[in-house]
């Protein structure tokens, strides 16, 4: 191909940028505005995006695709593309399902239709396994010197950034079934050139040590950190921040974004947020103080098209500019939310948000928009509802299967593993944060036990497999696998919402501050996903049980299935389930929204509500900028309510911005209570 | 020659299994019946029977273990008349890993 010319020998390979960074917290805007920055600098980049939930595209206002296209620019060349991680595991197993097929069939008793049976299954977590893969694969297509890319939110990329050592053991488990077959072949005189299978064991090996190194070399790997000047995005920021660190990759610059401008004369909302946000920030620990820091102002209009974004890169690329941050010279007074009169009866969006008869309720939205607030809100509203009513009292959890966690945060209180209940709260509530590592390594006896069962050699009844180095095999269950946080997420989901032999339901009502879109449509369809495996496994063990007992596993394997059929019959029932979709007032926000409900749908589950999250309060005293903010968000919701009034309306519900986000239950209670209907 | 490995240790594995699996059979039967009842009960998530067919499987199974179990109770005495009291089993060439496979070593020690 003649777009297709080699990098010459000489050339230094790209250097790899990655844009990490709480939802919502202009992560695509900023990547895409540094990459047309080092494009017409005269340099050829490509800027991917690699969040299930894609956006570059809106950023750049061109529809994009798993082909890098051509962004038009005025010097360089700049292609941008957005991973298809279907697509992208399509390719990589199409070219090695041969060599796969070949391991398995060699070092496990499994015959060809098992295999191949296995090797059809999807896997959950595979945004973060091919993120990576696709991202260096598109970097070699062309001789880029820059590569760009635009991460899911924080707890996600976290998971792809720890990828290569998964592979890395991925590689040695394939080499240990394969060492049988390759013995034997070597014992029965045969040929000792590494056949297609060792070559693929060995092409492995080398990518995960090649990623491995590129991470961790801070010449050609730089990740940006952006953070808001708000406590959720500034206490998530530094919890990464920590793990980076462990991880041994390095954070060149933290960005402040979206920071108020000096107040504007005379605007007392201008005044007050920039006093908070200053405030907030001066509160940063020193995994974030002793970085290199780069601040960028709010806008009054969202920044789109191209000279919006030379501007943003422009502030971006200024050297430190944590000297603007010095704190407000009197701290500001963080108004205490109002002591409204005791509101006795439930809000009136909860009737509509939660109806009677709601047992799951998903909160659902692009990161960064306030779903941890929002469901926290609708939690305690529901809680109390209870509370106030009479006979029987089921309880309310409150889970979130974000990975990173925001609750805790959110209602200014300890939470974590295990469900509790709030001090000061209503008791019906209880508040739990999912740790799907820890959840992992309390099962992994009973999956090692599994792994044994279906593959190990040694035990008393003997496997399917051949495997000589145990080892191998326990040393992949060591580190968590991809697609952790959404099956713990869905079994705890299960767990607490379905009655078991010999108990009743945990709960009555779960509300789910689910982790951002991508990650929580992950989540929706994997009662799918999972079934298709548990069925195969129960297909396998059948087939086999004169060779393998049916024991632990085949039980555990059938209840898993009955759960998984039960959730999932619950999950379309339109009575049961219901979903809040959140959303800010901004462009960006809104075209994922619609996306999101567009996904919903056709996943048969139903919408209950749409919250506009942090309207601008329209006052009289306000500045040009806050009356221009406050127009465009009238603009987003109106085009919003044209979109939920299509087939199936849906009520809008709006809430107000407060100067510093409510945290607390007395604020979030507070708060609630000003919720109002928009555009009814 | 991997044809022949394979074969020689599948045959006799296959060998083996049938052996460990009758003397168990006869040493606990209600387990093996337990057995019949999961492998019933993961045809039934599969799709292989309806629910109407499993519940003739359960109804069959429960009442044999049931009456297993009256049949314990009721009788100190050996049940039955044949008894299968061992299995001797050789077979020339190299062992292999197989040789600790746990049904073979229980086929031969209960000579």
């Amino acid at each position: 191909m003649a777009e297709r010319r080699a990098r010459g020998a000489g050339a230094e390979p790209p250097i790899f940028r990655f844009f990490g960074g709480k939802g919502g917290a202009g992560k695509t805007t900023l990547a895409a505005a540094a990459a047309l920055a080092a494009a017409e600098r005269g340099r050829e980049v490509l800027v991917v995006s690699t969040d299930p939930a894609h956006s570059l595209g809106d950023a750049l206002q061109l529809r994009l695709g798993g082909h890098p296209r051509r962004v038009p620019t005025r010097r360089g060349v700049l292609r941008a593309a957005e991973v298809n991680a279907d697509l992208a595991v399509a390719r990589w197993m199409g070219a090695r399902r041969p060599a796969l097929r070949a391991i398995a069939l060699r070092g496990t008793l499994l015959d060809g239709a098992d295999v191949d049976r296995l090797l059809r299954l999807s896997l959950p977590g595979v945004d973060e396994l091919m993120g990576l893969l696709e991202v260096m694969r598109l970097a070699r297509v062309r001789p880029y010197d820059e590569v760009v890319v635009d991460t899911a939110p924080t707890g996600h990329t976290l998971r792809l950034l720890r990828m290569p050592p998964m592979l890395e053991r991925l590689a040695v488990v394939l080499d240990g079934l394969y060492a049988k077959h390759r013995f034997l072949r070597l014992q029965l005189g045969g040929d000792d050139r590494p056949d297609a299978s060792d070559a693929l064991i060995a092409a492995l090996e080398d990518e995960a040590g090649a990623l491995q190194t590129l991470l961790r070399d801070r010449a050609r790997a730089r990740l940006t950190w952006i953070t808001l000047p708000e406590m959720l995005s500034l206490r998530e920021s530094e919890d990464a921040i920590r793990a980076l660190d462990g991880l041994g990759i390095a954070v060149e610059r933290i960005v402040i974004n979206r920071l108020t401008r000096a107040a504007r004369p005379g605007c007392p909302s201008c005044a007050a947020r920039s006093g908070v946000e200053r405030g907030m920030v001066a509160t940063r620990s020193e995994a974030l103080r002793h970085r290199l820091t780069s601040v960028v102002a709010a806008r009054d209009r969202e920044p789109r098209g191209p000279g919006a974004l030379r501007a943003l890169a422009r502030e971006l690329a200024a050297g430190d500019t944590a000297a603007d941050l010095a704190p407000p010279r009197r701290a500001p007074a963080l108004r205490p939310a109002a002591p409204a009169a005791e509101a006795r009866e439930s809000p009136l969006w909860l009737g509509a948000l939660s109806p009677p008869g709601t047992r799951l309720l998903l909160v659902l939205g692009k990161g960064g928009v306030g779903k941890s607030t929002c469901a926290a809100t609708v939690a305690l509203a529901a809680a109390r509802r209870l509370a106030s009513s009479r006979g029987r009292r089921p309880d309310v959890l409150l889970l979130s299967t974000d990975p990173a966690h925001s609750l805790g945060d959110v209602l200014d209180a300890p939470v974590d593993h295990e469900a509790r209940s709030i001090r000061g709260a209503p008791r019906a509530l209880h508040v739990r944060e999912l740790d799907a590592e820890r959840a992992f390594r309390h099962e992994r006896a009973r999956y090692l036990a599994a792994a044994d069962a279906l593959l190990g050699s040694a035990g008393d009844r003997g496997g399917l497999g051949t495997v000589h180095d145990r080892a191998a095999l326990r040393s992949l269950l060591e580190l968590a696998p991809p697609g952790l946080d959404e099956l713990f997420g869905m079994l705890g989901i299960v767990d607490a919402l379905l009655a078991r032999p010999g108990r009743p339901a945990r709960y009555g009502l779960v509300v789910v501050d689910s982790a951002p879109t991508g990650h929580a449509l992950r989540l929706l369809g994997l009662p799918d996903t999972a079934l298709a495996w548990v069925r195969a496994l129960l297909a396998i063990l059948l087939r086999y049980r004169r060779v393998i007992r049916l024991g632990a596993l085949a039980r555990d394997l059938v209840a898993l299935s009955q759960d998984l059929r039960q959730f999932r019959a619950l999950l379309h029932d339109g009575t049961a389930t219901r979903a809040v979709v959140v959303t800010r007032p901004g462009r960006l926000p809104r075209l994922e929204t619609e996306r999101l409900m567009a996904s919903l749908r056709a996943r048969g589950i139903g919408i209950s509500g749409i919250i506009v999250n942090a309207m601008t309060p329209e006052t009289a005293a306000a500045c040009r900028s806050c009356r221009a903010a406050a127009r465009a968000e009238a603009g987003e919701l109106a085009a919003l309510g044209g979109h939920a009034r299509g087939r199936r309306r849906h009520a809008i519900w709006r809430t107000p911005a407060l100067t510093a986000p409510p945290r607390g239950h007395e604020a979030l209670a507070a708060w609630g209570r000003r919720w109002t209907r928009a555009l009814a | 020659m991997i044809i022949l490995d394979s074969l020689l240790m599948g045959g006799l594995r296959f060998v083996l299994e049938k052996l460990a699996a009758a003397v168990e059979a006869e040493l606990d039967d209600d387990g093996v019946l337990r057995e019949e009842l999961l492998a019933a009960q993961m045809r039934l998530e599969l799709g292989e029977i309806d629910d109407t067919e499993f519940r003739r499987i359960e109804a069959d199974l429960l009442e044999r273990i049931g009456e297993i179990r009256e049949r314990r109770r009721g009788e100190e005495t050996p049940r039955g008349s044949l008894r299968v009291t061992g299995a001797e089993v050789t077979f020339e060439g190299e062992e292999s890993e197989h040789r600790d496979d746990g049904g073979k070593t229980r086929a031969r020690r209960r000579r």
